[in-house]
Formats: structure tokens, sequence, C-alpha cells
């Protein structure tokens, strides 16, 4: 059995499809996430595993059971952190994690003991007692994600976990989310390319409410990008080498004295041998590491962030 | 207990929040302190009074002649000639208060007796006794030449009262405080449905009922809470308590429920940043025609009509009498009309909060 898996599940508000046809099949202790834009239907698509969406066509189930049918049932084994980091601001980190671990219907006991874990794990213990509308916003984050961990969910679910967090917080919050692959299910939403990459064992990408494309992040990248590129330093190019590399690649960009070439197959070492041959001076040459931004760029024709 | 620990989180947000309990707390009694001290200033505008001449004679019309040209009073025309008529109207609302000079005025003039005059008003507006009384003890003094053996009777309930101008403010003050409930309960709901922290406990295993009691039981404590204080500032400033403290009470608590229900279907409605818009522009229009800081008895019939189709208006009316002496059973239809505003309020109120749940 799968921990979820949806069969062409479709949302629609007033005739503007949101979700369409979206199938997934994620295992138990898979972090898997769906990257995509804003808007690609990323949040609706949790929305409707979470039961908080009621689907227009298709189906959904969390460790077999029906997000439609049986609501409550899949109450009891998800955790969510939702994507605006909703916490009970006046209330400090204990009192927000004892709210949602009692409304799990732990006892008293366990909420204290699950929270003091959570928030020595999180690293807030320090400021536990502190009202919570005062924390940073990566802290606010770390205690969301808390929030969703306090029932001891088998099913997690991560909406854009690092949204607007510095480059330092959001490595601290991969590093939570690392902690947790293996013990838990995870389903994570982003539009970082780099969180998708660094976290998750396999990725959905999603557009225009589609999944697009479905793989480990190598599979994504080695299967589905046509084109690799390379980067050259260098000094004296003429306008009839330029033009004669244009005619012979795909796409040329150059910019201060960086000439980035790409092509399917490229031919590392036949362009650098190329422009030692027609005088070029080659203060360096690398191939680019392929990224699942251009997996992105290839597949939709535009840029994740756009 | 699932919804006792939502409950409990909304209450701990609404008792920490300084800005909430300032405007339910700190604003009527700010309004109390205001109005109490501005009813000691003496009046501006003249007193519209009514005369009833029952003695007929050439020293009562001379007297009644001699009141309208006092600058401070202005008489309604025509004069009565008998009190039955008078008393009719003022039952009927038509007029605020009524002078009596009884027959043998003239009479008790002339043998140098005491003159007994009534000065008859509602119950519920102690204030007009009090600012008309010394004017028409001066002026029946200077007007009969000798020092008076004038006695202007004061007839109202207002014997055992204090402090008049407290017992008079206080209901409608306190009213409009636990209108402002309104936007407590809708601030909280709204705000919790638009930032999405509603959606965060949907996503728990709770029922549909945690949630409506949840979010509808933490708000009575609070309205108990600010009866309390309320009460607490108005005797402090003087307000007597003639009739049951225990009637009194249970008027609050239902005004108070009608502004819970109201505030949920607000909340329910609105977005969190127009909820402060569209409650205050219910309350500060309802608070006006329901009385709560002014007298309405003047007020246009359609005005009226309307201030008390809603619940409000019998709050006031209601607590005002309890307060200043009245029995259980002249206010039972207010309270009756209060316990069926409040139901249908209520009810309204959980089944749009319960639509917010499904989408």
């Amino acid at each position: 059995m799968n921990a979820v898996q949806t069969f062409k599940l479709t949302k629609e508000f007033d005739g503007l499809v949101a979700v369409n046809g979206v199938n997934l099949e994620i295992n138990k202790g898979e972090l898997f996430s769906l990257l995509g834009p804003n808007g690609a239907g990323k949040t609706t698509t949790i929305r409707m595993l979470c039961c908080l969406l009621k689907p227009t066509r298709g189906t959904a189930s969390i460790l077999g059971h029906d997000v439609v049918r049986v609501p409550f049932a899949v109450k009891k084994l998800i955790g969510v952190s939702p994507q605006d980091t909703v916490l009970s601001e006046r209330l400090n980190c204990w009192e927000n994690l004892a709210l949602i671990g009692k409304v799990h219907g732990l006892s008293s006991d366990e909420v204290a003991r699950r929270s003091k874990e959570l928030l020595e794990t999180m690293g807030l213990m320090e400021r536990a007692k502190d009202p919570v509308r005062k924390f940073s916003g990566g802290m606010k984050r770390r205690l969301s994600i808390a929030m969703a961990l306090v029932s001891d969910p088998q099913v997690l679910f991560l909406d854009e976990p690092t949204l607007g967090l510095d480059p330092q917080a959001r490595r601290n919050i991969w590093e939570h989310i690392a902690g947790l692959k293996g013990k838990k299910t995870i389903l994570l939403t982003t539009h970082y390319m780099e969180e998708a990459d660094y976290l998750s064992d396999r990725i959905g990408i999603i557009d225009e409410g589609k999944v697009v494309a479905l793989g480990t992040s190598q599979e994504l990248k080695t299967n589905l990008l046509e084109m690799r590129s390379m980067v050259v330093s260098t000094a004296n190019l003429t306008a009839e080498v330029l033009k004669d590399l244009r005619a012979k690649y795909s796409r040329l960009e150059m910019a201060k004295g960086r000439l980035k070439i790409y092509h399917k197959d490229l031919d590392f070492k036949g362009i650098v041998d190329y422009l030692h041959s027609q005088g070029v001076t080659v203060y360096s040459a690398a191939l680019e590491q392929p990224t699942l931004e251009d997996v992105f760029l290839q597949i939709t024709g535009k840029k994740l962030r756009d | 207990m699932k919804f006792w620990e939502i409950g409990k989180r909304n209450l701990k947000e609404i008792y920490r929040n300084p800005v909430l309990l300032g405007f339910l707390l700190g604003m009527p009694v700010a309004f109390m302190l205001v109005f109490i001290a501005a009813a000691g200033g003496g009046q501006a505008s003249p007193i519209a009074m009514s005369v009833v001449d029952e003695d007929h004679s050439q020293t009562s019309s001379a007297f009644v002649q001699t009141l309208g040209s006092i600058e401070a009073i202005e008489l309604n025309e025509p004069v009565y000639s008998e009190k039955s008529q008078a008393q009719k109207d003022l039952d009927e609302g038509k007029i605020s208060f009524y002078l009596f000079i009884p027959s043998g005025f003239q009479a008790a003039q002339q043998a140098q007796q005491t003159i007994n005059l009534e000065l008859v008003y509602k119950a519920a507006d102690p204030m007009i006794g009090l600012q008309v009384k010394p004017i028409i003890e001066a002026v029946g003094s200077e007007f009969l030449g000798v020092a008076p053996p004038l006695n202007v009777e004061l007839k109202g309930t207002e014997s055992e009262i204090k402090n008049p101008a407290v017992n008079f403010y206080f209901p409608g003050i306190a009213v409009y405080g636990l209108m402002i409930l309104i936007s407590t309960a809708a601030e909280i709901i709204a705000g919790d449905r638009e930032k999405g922290f509603l959606s965060r406990l949907f996503t728990t295993p709770a029922r549909p009922q945690d949630f409506i009691l949840g979010y509808s039981l933490p708000f009575i404590p609070v309205l108990i809470f600010s009866t309390l204080i309320y009460l607490g500032v108005g005797m402090a400033l003087g307000l007597t308590i003639v009739g049951n403290l225990g009637h009194a009470f249970l008027i609050f608590f239902l005004i108070g429920l009608c502004a819970i229900g109201i505030g949920m279907i607000v909340g329910s409605l609105v977005k969190s940043e127009s909820q402060a818009g569209v409650s205050w522009l219910f309350i500060v229009p309802m608070a006006m025609i329901s009385g709560a800081w002014f007298t309405v008895d003047r007020m246009p019939s359609a005005l009226r009509s309307i201030a008390e189709a809603l619940p409000f208006i019998h709050g006031i009316d209601a607590s005002r009498a309890v307060l200043n002496g009245s029995s259980f059973s002249a206010i039972v239809l207010d309270i009756y009309w209060l316990v069926g505003w409040a139901v249908v309020l209520f009810a309204a109120g959980i089944a749009l909060f319960r639509r917010t749940m499904v989408s």
C-alpha cells in the first residue's frame, strides 16, 4: 500500500482547472517533492490530500483511506505545516504544540514529552516560553513543522517550508527535514529547485496543474535534459569564430568574455581544440552541471521563477 | 474535550491582546466617565416642557407665560387642561415630562399657603426632572414674589438613586460596551479564517462541534468579565441598584449573547481587514438609535420602530428600569425579545461559521 496515492486528481474553481488529473504514488518513508512555480497547483493538491478541499474529480487516499469518504481517519494519520506559517501568535511554543497535540487526542503527558523532544530537536527550547509573535521567520517555520510533527503522524505535508526565508534559515530547515527522512513519509512542495534537489528521494515537476515529469533528481537531469552546456573564458574571440560556432551549436550566450554554449551531445574537447586552432586564447573551460531549473525550462519552456 | 482546548486557545488570544481588551473594557469605561462628567455641567439647549393647568386661573396662566419666557425652557403648545391627557401622551412617549399645576394654585398663592406642583416624567429618564426642578423653583419664587412656600415635587423613582446621571447613563453604556463583543468575536474568527489558522485546525481530527463550541464558548467568560467590570466601575461612580441586580445581569448576558452571535456572523462572512469597519458600522448607529448615549424618546417613529425591532433598545430600557427599581414582570416582554434574538443570532452565527469548514 502506498502512503499517498492519487488517481486523476482534479480540482476546478469556477471552470478554472487548478489541478488537472494528477496521478501520484508515494511510498512509505519516501520524501517526495512537488516542484513548480507559483500557481502551479501544488498547494491545491496538498489541500485536497489534507481533506480541506473536495476534489472535483478523481480520488486520493492516505495509507489506503479515501480523503473524501473517511476524512476523519485521514486526519488522524497526517501532520500539516501550511504555507503561511500559521501559529497562534499570542501563545508560546508549548501552548501551540499542546493545542495541536491535544486536538489530536494526545494525553497531557504525551504532549509534554513530544513537545520537549521537538523543541530540543528544532532548537527552540530557549525561547519556548516567549509568545511566538516575537519570533523570526525561521523560528516560526521550525515551530510550524514541530506542530505538524507533535502527533507523530505517519504522513507529513510540508507546504513551501522555506518560503521567504534567508539562505541560512533555509539551510537550517533543510537539515531538520533531512533528519526526518526515512522516518516519515513526507510530501513537500517547493518552487526552489535547490530544495527539491537537496532533500527529495523523488520529484514531481508540476506546471499548470499537471505533473509534467516524475523521477529522482538524477533521472530527471539525465533522461530529460536534451542539451548540455559549457562555459569558456576567452580572449580575442573574432566575429568569424562566433559566426562559425553559432552555425554549429544550438545556442550561444556571450557576456564579459564568458562564452556559454548549449548543445545536445556537447563535444567538449572538440570545441576547445577548435578555439585553439583559430588562435583564440582559452583561460578556462568547464562543462556545466545541469540543474532542475534547466529541466523545468526545457519541459515547460519557462523559468521556475517567472 | 477537544473543544475545550480550542476554546482555551481562543480565550488566551483575547486576554493577551491589549487592543481587543482596550476596546472592550477601556472604551465603555471612558464613555461612562466622560458622559457622567458632562451631565454635571448644566444643559445647553432649551428643554421642551408640557404643562397641565387644572387651576384655569389668571395666576396660573400668568405663571405658565412666565415659564415660557425663560430661555432654558420651551413650552409645548397647547397647555393641557386635564392631567389625564398629559399622562396619556407621556405614556405613549409623545412627551417626555410635564409640569402639573393643580386646581387651588391661585387660592393657595393668595392665602400664602404652600403651593404644590408636580413634575411628572418617565422613571427611565430621571435627568429631565432633575434639570427642570431648580428652574421651576427659581421661576416660581420670583413670580410669586416671595421666598418659596413653593414645593415642586419630583414624581419618579429616583428618590433612592444617589446619582441619577450615573443611573441614566450606565445601562446604555454597558449595553454599548457589550455590543463591542461583536467586533471582538468577529476579529478572532475572521483573523483565524483568513490567516489559515482555522484551516490548520481543520486538518486535525476534531469534529465540527468541537470547532463550534471552541469558537463560541470562550466569549462567554469574556462577556461575564466585561459585565462585572462595567458594573464595578458604574458602582464606583455612584450607580444605585434599586431593583434586582440578578435581573440586570440576565439582561446584560442576553445582550452579550446577541453580540457574540452577530460577531460570529460578521467573522464568518467578512475579511479580517474589513471586519472592524463592518462591525463598527453596525455598533455605532445601533447604539445611537437604541439610546445608549442619550435619550431617544423623541426620535422619529420610523427610526424608533427599527430600534425596537432590534434587541439593544430592549436591553437598555429594561436594564435601566430594573436598576431603577422595576419588577421582573415589567421587563418580561423585553426579556422574551432578547431571548428570541439571542437564539436566532447564535444559530445564524453557528450556521455561517460551520460553512467556513466546507469547501
